[in-house]
């Protein structure tokens, strides 16, 4: 027993020693500067007390990024679950064995891709001028669609890219858990001459409600890494209607004015938010799984 | 919706199979033409109607791999990925180990302390880092980018070593520690070679995540330590007389170490969702 | 006889080899240029071999789109300096010079390189209190470009003054047929829609400041705004978020009858195997009271990268040599007018002899409209490109008042006074 504690010690210890300080070093210093007025080439740094959160709160680009943020969080992460369950229940309904195995991999190429391919690939897609998916759309009405710099259409066509990644995983996920479950209530389903989609809706998603919630989970945080995609497609225009917080936070601390406390100053809130939030949730999802 | 697509799947498996092929379009398609345009001439990409067949040229990759940027990105992407994943799998393969033998309270906060390192923002991690690494003198280097992804190569691989663990079945393990095997030759010589697959998945799925890293080495970096997402980026930016064959190029070359290892991410996900 | 001939060739051979062993010393690592993609600096990368000889060292060029090239530049010299070269122009040179991430020129550019051969007006350009900052690798001014095909066939006559553009304009915007009147740049920056917007707010009479108070949130700013607003409905798709290169190639393409830009895009539209609107355009200067932009882009010495005054020397020789006489005869040759800066090269029958005419005579008249339009500080890229996001959510429609618009600026205006 006490060998089993001192192995313990070994392994968790040097381990969890890097972590807190990885982790904690950079947040401590967030705060600190966030308190600052510290600028990018700027000598002379002096604290500001609470000067940075008090000017956020009325930065109406700051309030527009969150407004930007939380709508990306809710297309993606709906339409990422929408996908993967239709995708995984047409996988299931129509594909056996070997060619089921194949379209799996094929759709995990997506997410695999880092996200400035992804990002490039699509929107050399949308252009206006070259793009495949223009080709048709210019065909029939004459005119493209500028889908990246219509303030209708950006932020839906940058999550698309987002749901291609990210959906279409998800429901080789989805697939797999599906394969795992019993196959009497299908039958017994079948029995009573339910339609395929009750068999769906009533049996087999009630039966996978703790995994797809844990994977609504994943996806919600995962939401959080719109960065990437935003910064290659359109650079959080037309105007600021893509501008996620992150976005916003790059452009203030690096590119416009180097401002680094200010841009401190939201990364604090973000972490706030997001721990705060993404615990509840958890604590939640497991209380909830496991009762 | 849901509702109709299902109908269409129950009374006719030729449309359902339509679908099907609809979604596999839609899935490879994006990848399978930015492929074919990397091999095309301007001339074969910049035309009304796009084009399926063409002469296929090589000098989109000539031009990308003779870039000195590109091959200073591919070899600070090699050593700094390379160096967090080796380290992340060092110091995170054990402590998943323990963490999977761990039923207490004190795990459960621990390995929830791990999960709850995902919740950062990556610009949060950044902007405090970018300042830190100024001040040492380390901005804009190597060593200070490792250190930095470190933090992601471990907290990935503790969080996904867990489970490969606790699928050791526990009998094995008992009957070593029967035969008189101590707790580090329990580790060595029967718990890592059962795991051995899924952990391997494990390591490669963080080393995918830290070679498509973008955010924070944008951040931390300004030229001597830029990584390869950050050149390719910066391609597919150029805009002025765009050569867009290099573009598409720039980024397949980007996407080659992730795809190689799509075999074992399909076993992966395979083990992990076994029954 | 002989023996006399031998040594003087001996000695001729020493002392080539002693002065080109004079220039080779003054380099010793590898330099490295951040710079935006020129056809100038390609054919740099062509002739690398050259200036190995030169001076004994190779060089590299990262590329950056001129948005990022100016925000990384930024971001990058205020922090690590790793650059012996730096591309800079007109409207941050102030920023550099303040701040000293750039040294002066003069003292380390070569004099066999001739610096007062350029353009009287592009040294103007490149220089901060006195001081040359850059060499300059392109310049110049704006035209009015208009499709003579078009024109005649409508039977308009070039416009000489902004009412007459916008009849033109309407007269000959027909999407149906794509042709759009008018091109704009759209795109957020300093150096793109707000470059544009100048040119009418200085023209209505508009001032960004009078010393520290700024004064341009004025009638003028909002009837440049109205008037920029308006002509965007003449300008063809993409545009809205695109600048130079997206309008440029709107007009090379054809799609576009009338276009005020800078005096490069002249080279770019005659240059047959990119443009299919060769030998369709006639040039003339801006219709009035819009101002042309004067500017000029160039290359300048990084400070901290290069740290003793012989890596100073080698910096400024690769400028010297980057610019000098015989690469603008190179370019000439290549048909990339707009990288020409030389009163030498412009004077030369090869120029006379491609550039006959109409640009000619057009670049001549347009000097005399050609001011400086922004607001010459450090804290002009600021503050441009704050009203460089606000102008585009105006274009694309996701806000539309605009005295508060203004009223914005003039807060960040205040603000960056302030925080000085």
């Amino acid at each position: 027993m006490k060998a089993k504690s001192h192995i313990n010690k070994v392994f968790l210890g040097p381990p969890l020693f890097v972590l807190a300080v990885l982790a904690l070093v950079p947040t401590i210093a967030a705060i600190i500067i966030s308190f600052q007025n510290k600028e990018l080439g700027r000598r002379g740094t002096s604290f500001v007390g609470f000067e940075n959160y008090i000017n956020l709160f009325s930065d109406r680009r700051f309030s527009n990024a969150m407004k930007v943020s939380l709508q990306w969080e809710a297309i993606t992460v709906i339409g990422t679950m929408i996908v993967a369950i239709l995708v995984a229940i047409l996988l299931f309904e129509t594909t056996r064995g070997r060619t089921r195995a194949i379209i799996s991999t094929l759709l995990i190429v997506p997410v695999l891709l880092p996200r400035v391919t992804a990002a490039f690939v699509w929107k050399f897609m949308f252009n206006p001028l070259l793009g495949v998916i223009n080709y048709p759309i210019k065909e029939l009405t004459g005119a493209p669609i500028e889908f990246l710099s219509n303030i209708q259409t950006a932020l839906i066509s940058v999550a698309v890219v987002d749901i291609w990644q990210w959906g279409l995983f998800f429901a080789v996920i989805l697939l797999k858990l599906l394969e795992t479950l019993p196959k009497e209530p299908f039958e017994a389903a079948r029995i009573d001459k339910a339609r395929t989609w009750e068999i769906y809706a009533y049996v087999a998603i009630p039966m996978l409600a703790a995994p797809l919630i844990s994977l609504t989970f994943v996806k919600m945080v995962e939401s959080l890494r719109s960065f990437d995609l935003i910064y290659v497609m359109t650079r959080g225009g037309p105007g600021i209607v893509t501008e996620t917080l992150d976005m916003y936070a790059f452009n203030q601390g690096f590119v416009e004015s180097g401002r680094i406390s200010y841009a401190s100053a939201m990364a604090v809130l973000m972490l706030l938010t997001t721990i705060i939030t993404f615990t509840v949730l958890f604590k939640w999802v497991r209380k909830w799984q496991t009762a | 919706m849901g509702a109709q697509m299902a109908n269409r799947i129950t009374f006719g498996s030729i449309s359902a199979r339509v679908v099907l092929a609809c979604v596999v379009i839609f899935a490879v398609f994006p990848v399978v033409w930015t492929l074919l345009n990397s091999f095309k001439e301007v001339v074969d990409i910049v035309t009304p109607t796009p084009k399926l067949f063409f002469t296929p040229t090589l000098e989109n990759f000539r031009y990308v791999f003779e870039r000195p940027s590109v091959r200073l990105g591919l070899s600070n992407s090699g050593i700094i990925v390379f160096s967090a994943v080796a380290l992340g799998a060092l110091f995170g393969i054990p402590a998943a180990y323990a963490l999977a033998h761990m039923k207490s309270r004190v795990g459960d906060e621990i390995k929830f302390f791990v999960l709850s390192l995902r919740f950062l923002p990556p610009v949060a991690v950044a902007i405090p880092l970018m300042s830190i690494y100024l001040d040492l003198g380390l901005y804009d280097t190597r060593l200070s980018l490792t250190m930095t992804y470190v933090l992601l190569t471990l907290s990935t691989i503790i969080w996904l070593s867990i489970p490969a663990f606790e699928r050791v079945p526990q009998n094995i393990e008992e009957a070593a520690r029967l035969d008189g095997y101590g707790p580090y030759a329990i580790f060595f010589l029967v718990a890592l070679p059962v795991a051995g697959p899924s952990l391997f998945g494990a390591i490669i799925f963080s080393f995918i995540l830290v070679w498509n890293e973008f955010l924070i080495a944008l951040m931390l970096t300004t030229s001597e330590a830029k990584t390869l997402p950050i050149v390719a980026s910066e391609f597919t930016l150029l805009g002025r007389n765009v050569p867009w064959g290099i573009l598409n190029a720039s980024v397949i070359v980007l996407s080659i170490p992730p795809l190689i290892f799509l075999g074992v991410l399909s076993g992966f996900l395979n083990r992990m969702f076994k029954k | 006889m002989l023996k006399t001939s031998i040594s003087t060739v001996g000695g001729l051979l020493i002392a080539t080899s002693l002065s080109t062993a004079a220039v080779a010393a003054v380099c010793t690592d590898d330099l490295k240029i951040l710079a935006q993609p020129r056809g100038s600096l390609t054919l740099l990368e062509e002739r690398a071999a050259e200036f190995e000889a030169l001076s004994g060292v190779s060089f590299t060029i990262d590329f950056l789109n001129e948005n990022d090239r100016r925000a990384k530049s930024r971001a990058e010299a205020s922090t690590t300096g790793r650059y012996n070269v730096y591309y800079i122009d007109e409207a941050n040179v102030a920023l550099f010079a303040e701040n000293e991430w750039i040294v002066p020129l003069e003292k380390h550019f070569p004099s066999e390189f001739h610096l007062d051969d350029f353009d009287p007006s592009r040294l103007t350009v490149g220089s901060y209190e006195g001081d040359l900052y850059f060499a300059p690798i392109q310049g110049g001014g704006d035209f009015l470009y208009y499709r003579k095909d078009l024109l005649d066939a409508a039977g308009i006559t070039p416009p000489t003054t902004l009412d007459e553009l916008k009849v033109a304009i309407k007269a000959l915007h027909d999407p149906e047929n794509n042709v759009y009147g008018f091109a704009l740049r759209g795109g957020r920056g300093s150096g793109a829609n707000v470059w544009r917007w100048m040119t009418y707010f200085r023209g209505f009479g508009g001032e960004w400041f009078d010393g520290d108070t700024p004064t341009f949130n004025s009638e003028a700013a909002i009837k440049a705004t109205e008037t920029y607003l308006e002509l965007f409905q003449y300008s063809p798709p993409g545009t809205s978020t695109g600048s130079w290169t997206e309008v440029t190639e709107a007009f090379n393409s054809g799609q576009v009858a009338l276009i005020v830009e800078s005096s490069p895009l002249a080279g770019l539209t005659e240059d047959a195997s990119s443009s299919a609107v060769a030998g369709k355009v006639g040039y003339t200067v801006p219709p009035r009271p819009l101002t042309g932009g004067g500017y000029g882009h160039g290359l300048a010495i990084g400070a901290k990268a290069n740290r003793d005054e012989a890596a100073l020397d080698c910096a400024g020789l690769f400028i010297g040599w980057a610019t000098s006489q015989d690469q603008e005869m190179q370019r000439l040759e290549q048909g990339i007018f707009g990288d020409l800066n030389r009163q030498s090269v412009f004077a030369s029958d090869e120029f006379a002899a491609k550039y006959s005419g109409n640009i000619a005579t057009a670049l001549e008249e347009t000097a005399e409209f050609t001011t400086v339009n922004f607001w010459p500080n450090a804290d002009w890229p600021d503050l441009g490109d704050r009203w460089g996001i606000i102008l585009e959510e105006l274009i694309v429609g996701s806000r539309s008042d605009i005295p508060e618009a203004l009223n914005e600026l003039e807060d960040y205006a205040n603000d960056l006074i302030a925080r000085r």
